[in-house]
């Protein structure tokens, strides 16, 4: 039984259709991505989760309760931190988590509190009005509210959005430090996509309100099977023989010096390669061999080319 | 989906303690809640104060300071009542709060208790303050019309300020922010036709019509009648208490609708952005 369960939903602002019956499974203790371009249905799914959207049609189950009937208990095992939206800019950021805290019925809050800003390293902000904090900090609070009360289900929407590279690794420590400890279940979008890969088991490609793929990491790059090998040889070598090679997909100039060579097949062409690069005689002064990144796939599905 | 049902009036203490810490912070923080309590009420008390000893010093209308500055104390509290409601809600939407406070547990019924809870300490400290205040200025003791009195009126003026309060909520949470004027402007209408400062029979026929229906109208009338006799116009008074709190109902359920039509066209997550 999974622990989140959307049935065909489907949702229309007016002529624009966010969500075109997208369903989708989550199971307990995953960290699930939600990948895809602007205007997706990425927030939509994730507000419709969360009671702030009422689909057009299609049904949910969280904790294997129906979300629509049991909403109010079910919100109360759930959370959010979602980029862009705040708390009461005059309160401050111990006041506000207070507020939050009491509504989410979170039992030694105090304590719980600080833990929080410690973990986010937030601790010197609890005495200012979070009208005045930079982006990043108000981000850590927001996630701060977020872990509030342990959920079993957290929806983070661009979260990570602002912080600086040190504050992001950290938070992408203290989140997959939580999920193991907790087996919180995590949806997570983003548009940073080493994050993503780094974070997220499984990935669900969205587009246009539909799911295309759901899958991991791995497996969603092998849908871009090449693999691009560049190799830089000593000036004044001769190039001619290596570029009438066979058996490789594609040979294309590479600056006046080097070549790139796109591999459709790489477990059967690296190697024929490297040995004819070798026994050339060209002297080889550089080589970079890149595999498709999850970048390289989405851009491709957001241009409808996969 | 069912526009309600029994989980909505779902009722957490602690909840209710949040928000309720909420709003005080908010009181403290702000100057403009401050100002609310203190600086209008006093704006009036001296423009009526002024007023009636200014008509005493020239006619012989007796009761004349009871006429005037129990109208303005009491219609302060109407005011205060109403313009709170919107106020408080509004404030979640001026600091993009909406988001993240109908994503949590809470239920409509938590949020109007914190509010009307919140609202009557807030009524109750602009009413000392105001008493205190009128007998300091002009000599004149508000408890003279008597503490029954006083409790029945400010309870049909309080419901009503909520009642007008929370419809003002709902108009905010399906047109949005561009509305938020009502919350201010409102009252300003509804001033005049509750017959404040003056009797309902001097008024043209067509006034009449509208006055009567508003239940600000007989409490004001009430208190005319308990200066001029010493003694409470129950009928009236409890009738318009009754059909305050029948309003009282309707305007959370409208409430409801409202909060369900938004949820319906996507507003609760627009408004973040606004
Ligand atoms: N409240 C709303 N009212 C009207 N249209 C909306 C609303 N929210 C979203 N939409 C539309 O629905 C579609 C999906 O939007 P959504 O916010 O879910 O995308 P997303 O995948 O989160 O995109 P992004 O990566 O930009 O955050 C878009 O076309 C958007 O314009
Ligand atoms: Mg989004």
């Amino acid at each position: 039984m999974a622990l989140l369960e959307i049935r065909a939903l489907r949702k229309r602002y007016g002529t624009v259709e966010a969500l075109r019956g997208l369903s989708l499974d989550v199971e307990r203790g995953e960290f699930f991505g939600l990948l895809g371009p602007n205007g997706a249905g990425k927030s939509t799914t994730i507000n419709i989760l969360l009671g702030l959207i009422i689909a057009d049609s299609g049904s949910i189950r969280i904790f294997d309760h129906d979300f629509t009937s049991n909403h109010v208990a079910i919100r109360r095992r759930m959370n959010v931190a979602a980029a862009f939206t705040s708390m009461n800019g005059v309160l401050t950021v111990w006041e506000n988590l207070m507020v939050y805290g009491r509504i989410y019925g979170v039992k030694h809050l105090p304590r719980k509190i600080d833990e929080l800003l410690e973990r986010f390293e937030i601790t010197d902000l609890a005495k200012r009005r979070l009208q005045h904090l930079s982006s990043g900090q108000h981000t850590r609070v927001t996630l701060c509210k977020g872990f509030l009360n342990d959920p079993e289900l957290l929806l983070l929407d661009e979260c990570t959005v602002g912080l600086d590279p040190d504050i992001a690794e950290k938070t992408r420590r203290a989140l997959q430090a939580v999920q193991r400890e907790r087996k919180t279940t995590i949806l997570f979008t983003s548009h940073n996509m080493n994050e993503v890969e780094e974070l997220c088991g499984r990935i669900a490609f969205l587009s246009q309100g539909e799911i295309l793929r759901v899958d991991t990491a791995t497996h969603i790059k092998r849908l871009i099977p090449h693999q691009v090998v560049e190799v830089a040889f000593q000036a004044g070598s001769d190039l001619t023989p290596i570029r009438q090679l066979h058996g490789i997909s594609r040979i294309e100039q590479n600056g006046d010096h080097a070549l790139r060579f796109i591999l459709d097949d790489p477990t059967r062409q690296l190697d024929p390669l490297l040995r004819h690069l070798t026994q050339s005689g060209n002297p080889i002064v550089d080589i970079h061999v890149s595999r498709p990144t999850l970048e390289d796939v989405f851009i491709k599905v957001a241009r409808g080319e996969l | 989906m069912r526009l309600m049902n029994s989980q909505d009036y779902g009722f957490s203490a602690t909840a209710i303690g949040g928000l309720v810490y909420k709003f005080m912070c908010l009181c403290y923080r702000s100057l403009d809640r401050v100002f609310d309590i203190i600086y209008w009420p006093v704006i009036s008390l001296l423009l009526w104060g002024f007023t009636s000893m200014f008509i005493a010093s020239t006619s012989s209308f007796s009761g004349v300071m009871e006429f005037f500055l129990g109208g303005a104390v009491l219609w302060s509290l109407f005011w205060r009542a109403q313009t709170d409601v919107g106020t408080f809600i509004l404030e979640d939407f001026w600091s993009r709060n909406v988001y993240n406070l109908f994503a949590s547990p809470v239920t409509s019924i938590e949020l109007f208790v914190a509010i009307g809870l919140i609202g009557l300490i807030r009524c109750i400290l602009s009413f000392l303050f105001l008493s205190f205040l009128a007998w300091g200025l002009y000599a004149f003791n508000i408890m003279d019309i008597g503490g029954t009195a006083i409790a029945v009126f400010t309870s049909v003026l309080l419901l009503f300020g909520w009642v007008i309060g929370i419809l003002i909520a709902a108009l905010i949470f399906r047109y949005g922010l561009r509305i938020q004027i009502l919350a201010w402007s409102v009252g300003f209408i509804i001033q005049p036709f509750s017959c404040v400062f003056y009797p309902l029979d001097s008024m043209p026929g067509w006034v009449q019509g509208i006055a009567i229906t508003l239940p600000s109208t007989h409490v004001f009338e009430g208190l005319r009648y308990a200066i001029a006799t010493g003694e409470l116009a129950w009928q009236p008074l409890l009738i318009s208490l009754g059909l305050t709190a029948v309003l009282f109902v309707l305007s959370i359920a409208y409430f409801q609708y409202a909060l369900y039509q938004a949820k319906k066209l996507g507003l609760l997550t627009r408004f973040e952005m606004a």
